[in-house]
């Protein structure tokens, strides 16, 4: 085979099938590959995923120093910057790089799983009330700011403490923090690292949902795959639940931002060769990367922190407008995963344990039965991992499992995936008809842009429930249940 | 404002991307800034009652544009403003003097996250300069 240059279009017949589920594009594929690059997907969507660059993005991250096995790919790839979305790479430690880039500018963007005991008919009569009520509590929108100001101090205990400074303010119960990706509260965050910017971006932005494919979501359990675990998790058919889906906001981004800019010089000192000026990275033992490092995980609890006051708020809602009319509409948390992360953990790489930093760009953590850092009533079980589809779709639950840690780091999906473009989307689907047509589907929407309502329309991604057979087949997840939306609330 | 003819989008699955063009690097910054706002779907008809000065620097061209066009992300963000009005001081490689004008209470339809550096390019043309940008929405 040649060398081809990094521009080369990727075709089908450059993957080699390792299984009915599994693609690899080999290390000789292109001269400055450190790993192969190993891509999870039925037929139809890895036909899809060579519809953009995003398999040659996939490509990019496996040349990245210390990279160890291979750059790996979940079924709802889509072209990115820099990573392609749901892009999943480790690099062993303390050598191996750390990428700001490989995290994205959404530090900790992730999925929160609320549960009440109600059924889903018993809030239905309620729904437009419920609906207008977390519209209006939960501020969103581009820029848009909190009922929270953080002065210095306080903003440093966020960036510490996480979700668990909620605690002293009532807006967190010690179940919540349990059922936290990190527990709420990710390691090594160390505010002398963050820059002025970012602090004056986050200060007013707490508890805010934003805007773009952030969401919140009402939805019914529609099926239950795994009764068992969906017992344990306190799922059952027919039941009301919501999903917060959002990040760190303009702090996160600041971070992000930051870094990546500071690193432009740094790989250029180092005399690192990237093939995008997006991968950018340090050592992570580095001086650099250690200040990254630490900087993220501000942001982090920064996002833990931001769901952690979005489920107070949307608890309040439910009491505002179920209380005295749905006895059991009272929310627990199944739990908070994060998909746009860098973490230290401890994988088995050629029959060896190793320490190694797993970038998961669009990817999901999904650890197996009696994993560490799973919370002491979930370790016999796994992780449960949180999907959620396109607006107007299913979303799904899924629970970690022994064959991730051992093919993927413990990771899986994210979600469905985009196929069109932003552009496209609004040129194809009206956003006034879209509302119209999930309206009469009995889904209450309320979002502050109509555009921006035709951006995230269902045609515009892949179908989730397909992304979720191929990660289920390959055996690194497996499906609890099924949710489908009855409220959207979006910014 | 920046008009079709002064930038356009590329296609991109997830995020925007665009290519905009200026006779030299300060029009060059000042349109893809334009570019940016339009994006956003900011409106094109601001009072201009705010103005901020800015200092940016870079270790080149690419990064001084893409700091350049992140600190207008940045303000937006801090102060709530919209812009619409940018006038370059003054520009080298690595540094850039610039003004924004605009107004408070920002209407800004669509979120754009960060301006990256994916796929960025700044290339000297017969007549000028283009810049072919990526942004997170």
């Amino acid at each position: 085979m040649g060398k081809p240059s990094p521009t080369r279009t990727i075709a089908r017949s450059d993957f080699k099938r390792i299984s009915e589920q599994v693609w690899e594009i080999p290390r000789d594929f292109r001269e400055d590959m450190r790993a192969p690059a190993r891509l999870y997907a039925d037929e139809a969507l890895l036909e899809a995923s060579l519809t953009d660059n995003s398999v040659e993005q996939l490509v990019n991250t496996a040349t990245l120093p210390g990279i160890v096995k291979y750059a790996i790919a979940m079924p709802d790839i889509h072209q990115g910057y820099g990573f392609p979305i749901g892009g999943v790479v480790a690099t062993k430690l303390p050598d191996g790089i750390i990428s700001p880039g490989g995290v994205g500018y959404d530090i900790n963007c992730g999925v929160r799983l609320l549960a009440s005991e109600a059924l889903a008919e018993e809030i239905s009569p309620f729904l437009n009330d419920l609906a207008s009520a977390i519209y209006r509590n939960c501020p969103s929108g581009v820029g848009v700011h909190g009922e929270i100001k953080l002065q210095d101090a306080e903003l440093d205990k966020v960036l510490v403490e996480g979700a668990r400074w909620t605690r002293e303010r009532s807006l967190a119960r010690k179940e919540d923090l349990e059922h936290t990706e990190e527990f709420g509260a990710m390691p090594g965050a160390d505010p002398e690292y963050v820059s002025h910017k970012a602090r004056e971006r986050g200060r007013g932005q707490l508890g805010t949902l934003g805007a773009g494919n952030h969401f919140i979501e009402v939805d019914r359990v529609t099926e239950v795959y795994d009764e068992t675990v969906a017992e344990r998790l306190g799922l059952f058919p027919g039941q009301a639940v919501v999903q917060i889906h959002c990040g760190s906001r303009g702090f996160g981004h600041q971070v992000c931002e930051d870094y990546v800019a500071r690193f432009q010089k740094t790989v250029r000192d180092l005399g690192i060769e990237l093939p995008d000026r997006e991968l950018v990275c340090a050592p992570f033992a580095s001086e650099d990367g250690q200040q990254y490092f630490h900087a993220m995980a501000c942001a982090a609890n920064f996002a833990f922190a931001n769901r952690q006051v979005l489920a107070g708020h949307i608890r309040r809602s439910f009491e505002q407008v179920l209380a005295g009319k749905v006895l059991a509409f009272d929310l627990h948390q199944v739990y908070d995963i994060a998909h746009n992360m860098a973490k230290i953990e401890e994988h088995e790489v050629g029959g060896t344990r190793m320490q190694v930093c797993v970038h998961r760009k669009g990817a999901t953590r999904a650890f197996g039965p009696g994993s560490p850092g799973l919370p002491d009533d979930l370790r016999d079980i796994g992780q449960p991992v949180l999907i959620p589809g396109s607006m107007g779709t299913a979303s799904y639950v899924l629970i970690g499992t022994l064959d991730s840690m051992e093919r993927t780091f413990g990771s899986t999906c994210h979600g469905a995936g985009r196929v069109w473009s932003r552009a496209r989307a609004r040129k194809m689907v009206r956003g006034e008809e879209l509302r119209q047509e999930l309206k009469s589907r009995g889904i209450a929407v309320r979002a502050g842009s109509i555009s921006g309502l035709a951006e995230e329309a269902p045609q515009a991604y892949k179908d989730v429930s397909r992304v979720v057979d191929v990660v289920e087949r390959a055996g690194i997840g497996k499906k609890v249940a099924r949710l489908e939306p009855v409220a959207v609330v979006k910014g | 404002m920046a008009n079709d003819s002064q930038f356009r989008e590329v296609e991109h699955t997830a995020d925007r991307a665009f290519t905009v063009r200026g006779r030299d690097l300060a029009e060059l910054f000042v349109l893809a800034a334009h570019a940016l706002c339009a994006i956003q779907g900011q409106p094109t008809d601001t009072q201009e009652t705010v103005s901020r000065e800015v200092e940016v620097s870079g270790v080149d061209r690419e990064t001084l544009l893409v700091n350049w066009l992140n600190e207008i992300l940045y303000l937006q963000d801090v102060h709530q403003e919209s812009y619409s009005g940018f006038q370059v001081i003054a520009i080298s490689e690595t540094f850039l003097r610039a003004s924004l004008h605009g107004e408070p209470n920002a209407s800004i339809r669509r979120s754009i996250k960060a301006v990256t550096f994916h796929g960025l390019k700044i290339e000297r043309l017969p007549d000028g300069w283009e810049a072919t940008l990526v942004v997170d929405v």
